[in-house]
């Protein structure tokens, strides 16, 4: 069962908090994607750099990071017929919560013959965070999408520990109202014990999901395989659907495998933010 | 512990005779015997409790709960999509097909293919067993299974098995109670990761 932290008893003296959201939607000119609506909020913020043939937005939390009563919202839609990528400026941190809990609530919308790709950088779980993280998307019938949530169990070389952590975070992704794929963990407790379990991580300290949803997704399977280390798999869960898990030691291991992932189911559009 | 006819019948759908072909399935076991996850007796007992405790395990026992108590084919939907690698969706699909083809023919059933929990839930629950009963019983069905899978992949010997089978039995009764209305999430990556890398192991026994 949920068990993330209460909200702080009525008397307590509350923090404000980060408060922040980002709408954005991208609509089609000719074979140029632009931007059709913008509106950001509190903490969120974007940045637009010019790209060919899409619309890239790096998305910035201002407060820098996320602690207990924060809210952050990403309502992202890319439609018909143009191209989205969103991507983060730096790793997410969600720091430890003294009360309360941080939400992260994503909805992304793909429209007909649009291309969705949702590429945050690493969420880094610090002790004692506790966090609610949801990620919605919903596809029209020949909607594209490549997305990836990395994610971080604190930095274990700098002797953390993550004794104390609520972390419960939801993919689900739906085409035409059906559900396509959808995914959860639930990091309650102690997660380097947990993670350290023979069927959970076997000690890995940073892991990632990718979704790739597109007519050619059976061609990349076998090549995808060839770039995934002992601790990855792919496989191919519908004709058009292909998901592919990732363990690793550290973040520094995971960029490794990931980025060759990511650069060939980007078609080498990866966001530069990526490379630094 | 009161018999009646309905937990005998729960017993025949989950005997290893009942064929939905349990005994060609891995479910990934046979790729974490091959990487060298799944060793010997305490390592298996160690895979087992992870998957049931934080995997396909205890997701499966809420199926079970949620087709039992409620919209079957909304629940049969929603489990395809938790299904994390192709092996394992075809796993849960044919057996839920064989079992549900059988089922509705012997017990005329109203009884649609689905995936295996789903079709068992709503199954026990058109002949109104105890779904706490029926996901216990299934779950240590699953893992009295995978305990044989075991054996043919790496020296286990048969009570060394029996007695890695007799410790998961809380496990099962504690999940299988714990899944009432609980969330579907599942902790075991590596599980589902080796039910990926299955897909092109050679040489292989088992369809998952």
């Amino acid at each position: 069962m949920l068990q993330l932290r209460k909200e702080p008893e009525a008397g307590a003296v509350a923090q404000p908090r980060a408060q922040g959201r980002l709408d954005l939607s991208t609509k089609a000119r000719g074979t140029v994607s632009a931007i059709d609506r913008l509106r950001s909020i509190g903490s969120m913020k974007a940045l637009f750099p010019r790209r060919p043939g899409r619309v890239e937005a790096i998305a910035i939390n201002t407060a820098g990071g996320l602690t207990g009563g924060d809210h952050l919202e990403i309502n992202a839609r890319a439609g018909a017929g143009s191209r989205l990528s969103v991507t983060t400026q730096a790793a997410e941190r969600a720091y430890r919560a003294a009360s309360g809990f941080a939400r992260m609530e994503t909805e992304l919308s793909v429209e007909s013959g649009a291309v969705m790709h949702w590429l945050p950088q690493e969420l880094i779980l610090f002790e004692g965070a506790s966090l609610r993280r949801r990620l919605s998307c919903t596809l029209a019938a020949d909607a594209r999408l490549l997305l990836v949530e990395p994610i971080v169990l604190g930095r274990a070389a700098m002797g953390e520990t993550l004794r104390a952590v609520a972390f419960d975070d939801r993919i689900s992704v739906n085409r035409e109202g059906v559900p396509l794929y959808h995914d959860a963990l639930h990091l309650d407790g102690d997660a380097l014990a947990l993670m350290a379990r023979r069927a959970t991580g076997a000690g890995a300290g940073a892991m990632a999901s990718v979704l790739y949803v597109a007519p050619d997704a059976d061609s990349h399977l076998t090549a995808l395989r060839g770039l995934l280390p002992a601790t990855g798999g792919a496989s191919l869960l519908r004709s058009d659907v292909l998901a592919l898990r990732l363990l690793a030691a550290d973040s520094h291991e995971l960029r490794r495998s990931l980025v060759p992932v990511l650069d060939r189911l980007s078609a080498d559009t990866l966001p530069t933010s990526w490379r630094l | 512990m009161p018999i009646d006819a309905r937990l005998l019948t729960l017993t025949q759908w989950l005997s290893p005779s009942y064929p939905v072909g349990a005994f060609s399935y891995s479910h990934g076991l046979e790729a974490a015997v091959a990487r060298g996850w799944v060793s010997d007796a305490d390592s298996l007992r160690d895979w087992l409790t992870d998957v049931l405790e934080q995997g396909s395990g205890r997701i499966d026992a809420i199926w079970i709960w949620r087709a039992f108590h409620g919209d079957a084919v909304e629940v049969d939907a929603l489990a395809r999509a938790f299904q994390p690698s192709f092996e394992r969706l075809r796993e849960a699909e044919r057996q839920g097909a064989a079992f549900a083809r059988v089922t509705r023919e012997v017990w005329g059933l109203d009884l649609p293919d689905m995936l295996l929990p789903v079709a068992l839930g709503r199954a026990a629950h058109l002949m109104q067993m105890e779904a706490e009963t029926v996901a216990a019983l299934y779950l240590h069905g699953f893992v009295g299974n995978l305990v044989q899978v075991a054996q043919r992949l790496m020296p286990l010997g048969q009570t060394a098995a029996q007695a890695v089978l007799a410790g998961l039995t809380p496990v099962c009764q504690r999940v299988a109670v714990a899944a009432e209305g609980a969330e579907p999430w599942s902790n075991a990556f590596l599980s589902d990761i080796a039910a990926m890398q299955h897909e092109t192991l050679e040489p292989r026994l088992f369809q998952s």
